[in-house]
C-alpha cells in the first residue's frame, strides 16, 4: 500500500522523484565526501531544477496567496488585513459564489462518475481478443490527444442547435434536439458529453492494468462455471481496483478544477446563459482578472481547496473498502 | 548532507543573482535609442491587417516630427493586454502608453493602475473632445486617460426591400410602434418558414440592455450613482424584446442566427433580414461586400415621440499606466495621437468615430458619396449615444443583470421578477 500510493501521489504531481537507492557498498571511507554523501549531492543536483521550480512557482505563490485571502489586495494599491471578511462575504453576499459552486458540484457528481465507467467500460470492450482491435484502440485513444482549445471549438459546432451534427442526427430518429449551449438546462449535459468523447485517455490506464490480470484467474473462474458478469465482478473489478481509485480521485480533483471549457465556450467568458456554465474557477477568475478583486479571489482558492481536500480524505479512507492490493494486506 | 545543502543553496544564490541582475540592466538600458532618444513604449491590441499599418504610420509620423522621442509599437493579442498590463503594473515595470477600454477608466483609477494626467492638461485640452467621452476619462473631478476612439449604433435599413413592401425607401421606422409596423411588412414568409426577417431586435451589434437604456430616455442601469435596473420602462423594454421572439418564433430565431456571419454571410447583407443595428464600422463591409445592396442609415427608433434616439457607444482612451518610466514623453506621444492630424488619419483610413471634434469634422468633409453619408450620419448620433462607464462601487455589475436578462429572455421568469432580482443582486454587491 504504502509504496504504490507513494508512486500515485508523485505521478499526480506530474513530478519525477528520483527512487531512493540503497547504498550497497555501505560507507566507504575516502577523503572529502564518502560515497552517500556524493550520491545524495548528485540526486539532490538532479531534482534540483523541480525544487527550485516548487519552491519559487508554487510554494511561494500558493503562500502569498494564503495570506493574501485575509486582505483586500487588488493587486496595485491594496493589501490591508479584513481577517475573515472574504470567507464571510462568500457565504452571506455573493450570489454567484453559490451559483458556480451549485454548478461546479453538479458537473462532479456527473462526470466523475460518467467518465470512470464509460473508461472502464470501453477498455473492456478493447481488451476482447478481436481483429483489428488495434485499430479500434487508436480511434478510441484519439479524442484524448487532441488539445483543449480546438476541441472546444469543434464542439461548438456540432452542438450548434439548428445545424450541429448532433441535433442533425438526433433529427433522423425524429428526436427534436435541444439547443444545448444556448438553454442553460442544457449547457452542463452538454459540457458532459463533450468529456465523455475524450474518455480515452482513462481507457489507456484501464486497458493496461486489465492486460495485468492473471488469466490464470478467469481460467479458474471458467471451471467453477462462473458467468460473464460474475467474471468481471469478482474478478476484474477487484483487480484493476486501485487504478479506478487513482482515476476517481485525480479525476474529482480535476472536475472541480474546470475552467477553461466554461471560459472558451460561453459568450466572452461570461458563464453562459442564466450562468448555468458560471463554474466555481471562472468565478474566482472573473473576480481576479475583471475586477481585480485578487485577496477576495485567493479566499476562493483556499476554500476550494479545503473542499477537494475533505474529499480526497474521504476517498482515501473509503477506498480502503474497496480497493484491492494484490499482495498486500490491504493496509 | 550538510556540503549537499550548501552546495544547493549556493546554487540557489548564483540563480537568484543572475535573475536580479538581468531584470535590472533591462530596467536600464532599453530605455534609450542609441542616439540618446527616449523609447516610449507603446502597447495595443491592433495587429490586424487593417489597423496595424494604420497605427504605426502615424507613429512613424510622429517619430519623424520630433528628435527626443521615440516611440516603439508593441502588439499584444486582445485578449491577453490588459492582464499583463496588470501585472506589469504591480511588477513596477509598466508600458508607457496603453490603449485601454474606455467604460472602466474610474476603476482603473481608483486602484491605481494609472496615472493621473490633470498637471497636462488644460481646459482648452478637454474642449478637443466630445464631452460624453470626456466625462468617462474623469474620476473625482481629475482626468486619467485621454478618449482615442467611439462608436455608436445605428439603423441600416433595406431600401429595395422598403419599396417591395410598399414603404416610403425615404421615411425609415422613428419610433418602436413604427419599427414593428415596418418589421411585419417587411417579413417574408414561405408557408411557416422564412425566408426574410424584417427585423429583431436582438441581432446585430446591439443588445437587450440597449433597447431598455433607449425606452428609458438614456437611462442606464445606474444613473449617477443611483440603481436604475428595475424601472417600469426598462420591464416594459424587455417585454417588448420578449414579443419579437414570440412572433417569431424560437425555432425562426435560432435557425436564423446559425446562419449569421460577417462579409458576404453577413445576413443583412444577403438580405436575410431587412433592418439591422450595428456600428459605423459596419459600413465598410457594406461597401466591401453589399455593391447591390440600396441602403439607408438612421438614429434608433426612439421608444415613442419625443423619448429620443439614444444609443449605446464604446471606445478606447490611451493612458499611461502607474509607474511607467517616462509620463511626460507619454504624454506628448498621447496628446499627438489625440490630436486632429492623427485622429483624422485614423479616422479616414479605419471608418472609425474619434474622439477629437475637430478631427471628426475634418473627416466628414475629406470623404464623399456613401462614405460621407453614413460618416456624417454616426458623428451626428454622437449627441444621443450614452455611455454607460463601470461605477467603482459596482464593479462587474453586468455579471449580475446579465443572467437575468437571459432567464427572462429564456422564458424562466418574468422581465419583471429577472428585473427586481437583478437589482437586488447588484444592491447587495456594493462596495462601501
Amino acid at each position: 500500500m504504502k509504496s504504490s500510493e507513494s508512486t500515485l501521489a508523485h505521478r499526480e504531481a506530474g513530478t519525477n522523484i528520483i527512487p531512493e537507492r540503497k547504498s550497497t557498498n555501505a560507507a566507504v571511507k575516502k577523503k572529502g565526501l564518502s560515497r552517500k554523501a556524493k550520491d545524495n549531492l548528485a540526486g539532490y543536483l538532479f531534482i534540483s531544477p523541480w525544487i527550485i521550480g516548487f519552491l519559487g512557482l508554487t510554494l511561494g505563490p500558493l503562500l502569498f496567496s494564503l495570506a493574501a485571502s485575509f486582505t483586500d489586495y487588488n493587486i496595485t494599491s491594496k493589501m490591508n488585513f479584513i481577517g475573515l471578511e472574504n470567507y464571510k462575504r462568500m457565504f452571506t453576499m455573493d450570489d454567484l459564489f453559490r451559483t458556480s459552486l451549485y454548478n461546479t458540484i453538479y458537473y462532479v457528481i456527473f462526470s466523475v462518475p460518467l467518465t470512470t465507467a464509460g473508461a472502464i467500460l470501453l477498455a473492456v470492450l478493447l481488451n476482447q481478443k478481436v481483429k483489428g482491435m488495434k485499430f479500434f484502440r487508436t480511434i478510441y485513444y484519439l479524442p484524448a490527444i487532441l488539445s483543449g482549445v480546438a476541441v472546444y471549438f469543434l464542439w461548438m459546432q456540432l452542438l450548434s442547435p439548428s445545424t450541429g451534427l448532433v441535433n442533425t442526427m438526433l433529427g433522423w430518429f425524429g428526436i427534436e434536439g435541444p439547443a444545448w449551449l444556448f438553454d442553460p438546462e442544457w449547457t452542463k449535459p452538454a459540457l458532459l458529453l463533450m468529456k465523455m468523447w475524450s474518455v480515452g485517455g482513462g481507457m489507456l490506464l484501464y486497458l493496461a492494468s486489465l492486460q495485468g490480470v492473471s488469466s490464470q484467474m478467469y481460467e479458474a473462474a471458467d471451471i467453477e462455471g462462473a458467468t460473464a458478469w460474475q467474471k468481471f465482478y469478482h474478478i476484474t473489478l477487484p483487480m484493476i481496483s486501485p487504478i479506478i481509485f487513482f482515476d476517481v480521485i485525480t479525476s474529482t480533483i480535476g472536475s472541480f478544477q474546470i475552467f477553461q471549457e466554461a471560459y472558451v465556450m460561453t459568450e466572452n467568458g461570461s458563464g453562459g446563459p442564466g450562468n448555468s456554465l458560471l463554474f466555481y474557477n471562472l468565478h474566482m477568475w472573473n473576480n481576479a482578472f475583471e475586477v481585480f478583486d485578487m485577496g477576495y479571489a485567493s479566499a476562493m482558492a483556499w476554500l476550494l481547496f479545503i473542499i477537494v481536500m475533505i474529499l480526497t480524505v474521504l476517498n482515501m479512507k473509503l477506498g480502503k473498502r474497496w480497493v484491492h492490493y494484490e499482495g498486500g494486506d490491504g493496509k | 548532507m550538510k556540503r549537499g545543502l550548501a552546495f544547493i543553496l549556493a546554487v540557489f544564490l548564483l540563480i537568484g543573482m543572475l535573475a536580479g541582475c538581468s531584470g535590472e540592466q533591462k530596467a536600464d538600458a532599453g530605455k534609450k535609442t542609441q542616439d540618446g532618444k527616449v523609447v516610449v513604449d507603446f502597447w495595443t491590441f491592433w495587429g490586424s491587417e487593417t489597423r496595424r499599418p494604420i497605427i504605426e504610420k502615424i507613429i512613424e509620423d510622429y517619430n519623424n516630427s520630433q528628435d527626443k522621442v521615440f516611440v516603439k509599437h508593441t502588439f499584444l493579442p486582445w485578449g491577453d493586454i490588459w492582464t499583463k498590463n496588470l501585472a506589469s503594473v504591480a511588477a513596477g515595470n509598466p508600458a508607457d502608453v496603453i490603449i485601454n477600454d474606455i467604460n472602466t477608466v474610474s476603476q482603473r483609477a481608483e486602484n491605481k493602475q494609472v496615472e493621473e494626467l490633470s498637471k497636462y492638461i488644460d481646459d482648452s485640452f478637454k474642449q478637443q473632445f466630445y464631452p460624453h467621452l470626456w466625462d468617462t476619462v474623469e474620476y473625482e473631478g481629475k482626468a486619467y486617460a485621454v478618449p482615442f476612439n467611439t462608436d455608436t449604433r445605428l439603423l441600416f435599413y433595406n431600401k429595395k426591400a422598403f419599396k417591395e413592401a410598399g414603404l416610403d425607401p425615404e421615411k425609415p421606422p422613428a419610433t418602436w410602434a413604427e419599427l414593428e409596423e415596418y418589421a411585419k411588412k417587411l417579413d417574408v414568409k414561405n408557408g411557416k418558414q422564412y425566408d426574410r426577417v424584417g427585423f429583431y431586435p436582438l441581432w446585430g451589434s446591439v443588445g437587450a440592455s440597449s433597447w431598455m437604456t433607449n425606452a428609458d430616455s438614456g437611462k442606464g442601469f445606474i444613473d449617477n450613482g443611483e440603481l436604475a435596473i428595475n424601472t417600469p420602462k426598462k420591464v416594459e423594454a424587455l417585454e417588448w424584446i420578449l414579443g419579437w421572439k414570440e412572433r417569431l418564433g424560437e425555432n425562426t430565431v435560432q435557425a436564423f442566427q446559425a446562419e449569421f456571419g460577417s462579409e458576404q454571410a453577413n445576413p443583412f447583407i444577403a438580405e436575410k433580414v431587412a433592418m439591422w443595428v450595428d456600428v459605423g464600422t459596419f459600413y465598410t463591409q457594406l461597401r466591401d461586400y453589399g455593391q447591390d445592396l440600396e441602403f439607408g442609415v438612421a438614429p434608433l427608433p426612439e421608444y415613442e415621440e419625443g423619448a429620443g434616439n439614444w444609443a449605446e457607444g464604446g471606445g478606447f482612451v490611451a493612458e499611461i499606466p502607474k509607474g511607467a518610466k517616462n509620463p511626460e514623453e507619454a504624454m506628448d506621444f498621447i496628446k499627438y495621437l489625440t490630436g486632429p492630424e492623427a485622429q483624422k488619419y485614423w479616422a479616414v483610413k479605419n471608418y472609425d468615430n474619434v474622439a477629437n471634434i475637430e478631427a471628426a469634422e475634418a473627416t466628414i468633409e475629406e470623404l464623399k458619396g456613401p462614405d460621407k453619408m453614413v460618416y456624417e450620419a454616426t458623428v451626428k448620433n454622437l449627441e444621443q449615444t450614452k455611455m454607460f462607464p463601470v461605477p467603482v462601487e459596482y464593479p462587474d455589475y453586468h455579471s449580475r443583470i446579465n443572467p437575468q436578462i437571459d432567464n427572462a429572455l429564456l422564458g424562466k421568469t418574468t422581465p419583471e421578477k429577472a428585473l427586481e432580482k437583478a437589482e437586488n443582486d447588484v444592491e447587495k454587491m456594493k462596495k462601501k
